[in-house]
């Protein structure tokens, strides 16, 4: 009864249901999205794959929805590596086939029995030279001292990876000694640029925001500023104390396409499939054979350029506290 | 196919069947199922709601929803009055042209209304850099960010849906009831407010009542122009049941949200029942 109440609600959300023979990705729209189409799916449906179907946004509550209901119509998501690790050890998710996907060529950092990495970025200092003539940040505490660098400066708004880490590492805190978060000390931190803080909901306010002046400083996916280098814009980075956090591909519980779902999962964690993707979008593959694949021009903006002053969010540790440190945090920027 | 001798009685349910399966199916039967995982996620008792209404913060983004859905409403009103008795004292062929300029505003996407908006509000946006250019201030004002950015991204969507009913009572006043009261001496000011602002009440109250209780329920807008300390309960609603995928707390927010909006309603039957009774 439940399941089928279940089923009522989500009638309305499933108008883009695909063909039967079809599969669906989703993920989260934008330029990112378009290279996941263009490196992954095409070549798959090209070798020989069913056509891939791109839906998205990805929607957390959506996927629970559907596996609850028996009546999953996303086959693979692009989903945060942190909820990815919370989402297998709660059931949401099918293990993953590795005697499909070749995990002995990806990263170990992002293999895990129901997730692979997507891709892997950076969180990074980044500012607009034209609002600091005379001297460009250098570290995460200058990010947080509004005396030296004055102005509004920008935040990416949800509870995830990074924005935390980042306010302990400015205050001083050792990256060995991250885990476990101290919150207080980070939401202490944090409280002292409060006023100054404009939030980014998404890749392109981020670059809207810094671009216009608005937030002439901020804490940025590392892609979206490349992105702006490339179309020509003049943008400062810092990749000391690089934050890395990744995406992952999964696959809901109870999808109809489980066979086509890992094969297109192989695909896109392939080496050509990675190369493609990092060259396209500015973040760094994970698959361990991409980078001779790749234009070392490129590889070197990359963020796998910078892992000697890099810091790894610990994704295990956020699978685990995931929902205390998200109410926390929605409570914080609601006070 | 039925003739005229067929029995009459329940045929106006009969018309409405439709209606009636749509609703159940796509929100009776939606809205009975979030109720029931709010008192059952994850165990069953009522903490959900416990939560919610013993935390600070959340009391707080209850307090933001009823107020900044107050102040659009007031400044949505004070706009469309004008705007609508201009309309309608208006020549016919400038009615409508301004009225396609109202209703056109609602077909364009509310998400780039919004970001329109911001890019015009922003401390290095249009409004700003007039304002400096011409010298009428030294520092950006903050226009985004707060109150200020909220009301005024969303009177600007509001708008039409006070300005139609609105329109649709005045036009239905006769003028000649205002000639009536200048020449019973009454002040421009008294003619307003004791004949056509009561005349026009009806208007008045199921467009703000609509305004309202749309206002509630934003997420878009709030969110984008209003920051996070004037946190809506649409959004607190969207990152419990999207982000931290707890649907008993979300379940609980949205059926408080739904008993307020459903509460209000029957204030305004009641007294709307009474005006017309009176």
């Amino acid at each position: 009864m439940k399941k089928t109440m279940i089923a009522l609600a989500l009638a309305s959300g499933l108008t883009s249901a695909a063909h039967a023979q079809d599969m669906v990705f989703t993920s989260w729209g934008g330029t990112t999205q378009d290279a996941q189409a263009a490196h992954w799916a095409a070549p798959f449906t090209e070798k020989g794959g069913p056509a891939v179907v791109q839906d998205g946004p990805t929607d957390y509550g959506k996927i629970k929805a559907m596996v609850e209901a028996g009546a999953v119509t996303w086959d693979v998501v692009d989903v945060e590596y942190d909820w990815a690790l919370q989402a297998g050890k709660a059931g949401l998710l099918e293990p993953l086939d590795f005697t499909v996907i070749d995990k002995t060529k990806l990263d170990p950092r992002f293999v895990s029995d129901f997730a692979v990495g997507s891709f892997y970025y950076s969180f990074v200092l980044g500012w607009n030279p034209a609002n600091f003539p005379d001297a460009s940040p250098a570290t995460l505490a200058d990010l947080f001292d509004t005396a030296k660098f004055p102005g509004k400066r920008t935040f990416y708004k949800w509870s995830a990876p990074g924005v935390i880490e980042a306010a302990l590492l400015a205050d001083g805190v050792a990256p060995d000694a991250l885990y476990p978060l101290d919150l207080d000390r980070a939401f202490k931190k944090l409280d002292t640029i409060k006023a100054d803080i404009i939030w980014w909901e998404g890749g392109a306010q981020s670059q809207q925001l810094l671009a216009s002046g608005e937030a002439p400083i901020g804490f940025f996916w590392n892609g979206r500023l490349s992105a702006l280098q490339a179309d020509g814009m003049e943008v400062g980075i810092s990749w000391d104390q690089n934050i890395t956090a990744a995406d992952a591909l999964v696959v809901p519980k109870g999808t109809k396409n489980k066979e086509a779902a890992m094969k297109f999962i192989a695909e896109a964690t392939s080496a050509e499939g990675q190369a493609a993707f990092a060259a396209a979008t500015g973040y760094a593959p994970v698959n361990l054979g991409s980078a001779d694949l790749m234009d070392p021009a490129i590889r070197a903006t990359l963020p796998d350029a910078q892992t000697a002053v890099q810091v790894n969010a610990d994704m295990a540790y956020w699978a685990d506290h995931r929902d205390e440190i998200g109410n926390r945090w929605y409570a914080w920027q609601a006070q | 196919m039925f003739s005229a001798a067929a029995p009459r009685r329940g045929s106006g349910l009969g018309f409405a069947m439709p209606a009636i399966l749509l609703l159940a199916a796509f929100f009776v039967i939606p809205v009975v199922f979030l109720l029931t995982r709010s008192v059952t996620e994850p165990q069953l008792g009522l903490q959900n709601y416990a939560a919610l209404v013993g935390s600070s913060t959340y009391a707080k983004v209850f307090f933001n929803t009823f107020f900044v859905a107050g102040v659009v409403t007031l400044v949505t009103v004070l706009i469309a009055f004008p705007v609508a008795w201009a309309l309608a004292i208006m020549p016919a062929r400038w009615s409508a042209v301004v009225f396609a300029i109202i209703l056109l505003s609602m077909w364009t996407n509310l998400l780039a209304r919004t970001y329109a908006w911001m890019v015009l509000l922003q401390q290095t946006g249009l409004i700003n850099r007039m304002l400096k250019a011409i010298g009428l201030i030294d520092q950006p004002l903050q226009l985004t960010n707060n109150l200020v950015g909220v009301t005024i991204g969303m009177v600007y969507i509001m708008l039409p849906f006070m300005i139609l009913p609105l329109l649709g009572v005045i036009k239905k006043i006769d003028p000649a009831i205002l000639q009536a009261a200048a020449l019973c001496g009454a002040t421009k000011w008294q003619a307003l407010t004791r004949v056509l602002v009561p005349l026009a009440t009806p208007g008045i109250a199921s467009g703000a009542l609509m305004v309202f209780v749309m206002s509630l329920g934003y997420f878009v807008t709030p969110s984008l122009l209003g920051g996070t300390a004037n946190m809506m309960l649409a959004e607190l609603i969207a990152q419990q049941v999207q982000s931290l995928v707890n649907w008993g707390m979300g379940g609980a927010a949205a059926f408080l949200l739904l008993l307020v909006t459903l509460g209000l309603y029957a204030v305004q039957l009641r007294f709307l029942d009474r005006k017309e009774a009176a």
